[in-house]
């Protein structure tokens, strides 16, 4: 967020002012005490609870993934045993293969849909304002709210997403108990989620894009479609990135709750990503051990993902 | 293409747009008003014959307004505690000559990319080792503590006000905490609409940290009291009492962002670009 200047007059520096401080408050080492006092003073509460809340549950999460334990008796030392079973368990393998999916699924449709609807909204006529009221709701819906409202659009027998495709004479599944269905309908349900903040970061990057590229290609006579793809697309570049490496962690970590409110993560662990495996193996199997081990192996997937991002703006800033 | 025809298209197109995505929240409206016939109904109707108003007041004795008021409780007390803590540290980082501030904003910022779920567990076992579970304790302070972003944005704004202005306050003779408390707060008014509409939303909608932190009905929110009639079809209570609980729960947020939509957005545009 950048905040609007509050003076006109241009803010004097902090050195250049200080020889001018009168005898009231000497700039002496009384006045640093002060200074030091005060700041520990606003800053403590913050920190505490930051280093209690944040700070130690990280390290903890860490620790934890080399010990066994029932979060009631005496954490037991396993060494690497939670990292060994992890890459033997096939329910682990299933729910990568789940996330993944859930990941290539969802991430491009949601670029895609979200940009072509920045493009849509960014414009000034009369009254955009309360339609892009429209565009953003999605966004306001808590994980539980979408649930009750979608589970009710795919129900097999009156769902509004079953009447619809009657109309093209398609006889809809039971998407949330279809094993072939049940993930689709789940990632149309996070792209629906997910693209407000999309379309809200495009249309920031969209304000970026100068005007006059499209003068200079009116005069060429390209027609509007094609303005997009070729002069519109490649100018907020630097936004599609950020929204990947953001929607590829979401889809990561954010297909947990709904899959846990909507499905539990079934039909036959279809929809059982990572994220899930880990929170029914602490909150269910109370193996707090092995579901750090699991937090963290979704943790080195993550940072893969962000170093991944960054590999590809060094090789795309080489070749430009 | 005529200008002017170009003109309506695209005034259609963000009409019609607009309304697809909205579609499963007008869904939710219409069928909140539905009788357990119709939307149990094939081919169900887009629109109840007569609205069912008696499914709001279902859903209100369901969820109980215990259930709204804890979320009430829980929402404002992450905002307030947040609040409480945040900009004081904020204005320290900022303003105050301190020689920690470079170590605080790094230790801060660290943390800030790791996704809150990967932290659940390591957190619920600290919440539970400080005996908090079932408590209102439990349930806002670990969350309020999770201040990087309240810090990182309140230090950014007060990072804006002219040095000029605060010298010339502790020439005057006044302290820190009076400067912090009459000049700066009280400017800082376009950083607290971004910060509280954010906050709000985010615990509002929280659902997986109450759930597992303060199931018990005394401390129950209102996404934990939902969520189980998404789980089952052969729920005893009518589809549309759900949705109607689904609007009730929808309400305040919307309410929040339709007033701070503008604050709301610049906060997250600002968070994305960093």
């Amino acid at each position: 967020m950048t905040a609007p200047p509050l003076t006109k007059t241009p803010p004097p520096s902090a050195d250049a002012a200080r020889p001018l401080v009168p005898a009231a408050h000497p700039p002496g080492r009384r006045n640093r005490r002060v200074d030091a006092l005060t700041a520990t003073l606003f800053v403590s509460p913050a920190m505490i609870g930051f280093f209690i809340f944040v700070i130690v549950p990280a390290v903890g999460g860490l620790v934890l993934a080399f010990f066994e334990w029932d979060l009631f008796g005496t954490p037991v030392f396993v060494g690497l045993d939670n990292i060994v079973r992890l890459f033997t368990d096939p329910d682990m393998w299933q729910a990568l293969g789940v996330t993944v999916l859930f990941v290539v699924m969802g991430v491009i449709p949601t670029i895609i849909i979200g940009f072509l609807l920045a493009v849509v909204v960014n414009s000034n006529m009369p009254g955009i304002g309360a339609w892009r009221v429209l565009y953003f709701t999605p966004m306001i819906a808590s994980a539980a709210v979408a649930a009750i409202i979608w589970v009710n659009l795919y129900n097999g027998r009156s769902g509004l997403v079953n009447q619809f495709l009657a109309l093209f004479g398609v006889d809809g599944p039971n998407w949330l108990s279809d094993p072939t269905w049940a993930r689709p309908a789940l990632v149309i349900m996070m792209i629906w989620g997910a693209l407000p903040i999309v379309i809200i970061l495009y249309l920031a990057g969209l304000q970026r894009v100068p005007e006059d590229i499209y003068a200079a290609s009116s005069l060429d006579g390209a027609g509007k479609w094609r303005q997009l793809w070729s002069m519109t697309w490649p100018n907020v570049w630097g936004t599609t990135l950020l929204i990947a490496v953001l929607q590829a962690v979401g889809f990561v970590s954010g297909s947990f709750e709904i899959a846990l409110i909507m499905t539990d993560g079934g039909p036959l662990g279809t929809t059982q990503s990572l994220a899930l495996y880990s929170y029914k193996v602490a909150f269910t199997q109370r193996d707090i051990g092995y579901a750090s081990a699991l937090s963290l192996f979704q943790l080195v997937l993550i940072i893969v993902i962000v170093l991944l991002s960054r590999a590809i703006v060094r090789t795309r800033k080489e070749r430009s | 293409m005529h200008p002017r025809l170009y003109n309506a298209f695209r005034y259609a197109l963000v009409v019609v747009c607009g309304l697809v995505l909205a579609i499963p929240l007008l869904f939710m409206v219409s069928g909140s008003l539905k009788s357990a016939r119709e939307i149990n109904a094939f081919p169900q109707p887009l629109l109840p014959e007569t609205p069912i108003w008696q499914n709001f007041a279902d859903a209100w004795n369901f969820l109980t307004p215990q259930v709204i008021g804890n979320t009430f409780i829980f929402s404002l007390g992450v905002v307030g505690l947040q609040l409480l803590i945040s900009l004081p540290a904020a204005f320290a980082l900022a303003k105050i000559p301190f020689k920690w501030t470079g170590l605080i904003l790094a230790t801060l910022v660290v943390p800030m990319f790791v996704p809150a779920n990967l932290t659940l567990i390591p957190l619920f076992v600290v919440t539970f080792q400080l005996g908090w579970l079932n408590s209102f304790a439990g349930l806002i302070i670990p969350m309020a503590a999770q201040c990087a972003f309240a810090i990182l944005l309140f230090r950014q704004f007060f990072a804006t006000l002219p040095p000029g202005l605060i010298e010339a306050a502790r020439i005057d003779g006044a302290g820190w905490p009076r400067v912090f408390g009459s000049i700066a707060l009280p400017l800082a008014k376009p950083a607290l609409a971004t910060f509280c509409s954010i906050s709000f939303l985010t615990a509002w909608n929280m659902y997986i940290w109450p759930l597992v932190v303060a199931p018990n009905p005394a401390q129950r929110v209102i996404n934990v009291a939902l969520a189980p009639l998404a789980g089952g079809e052969n729920s005893t209570i009518s589809p549309a009492v759900g949705l109607a609980g689904a609007v009730i729960a929808m309400i305040p947020v919307l309410i929040v962002f339709i007033v701070l939509q503008k604050w709301y957005i610049k906060g997250v545009v600002g968070t994305g670009l960093e």
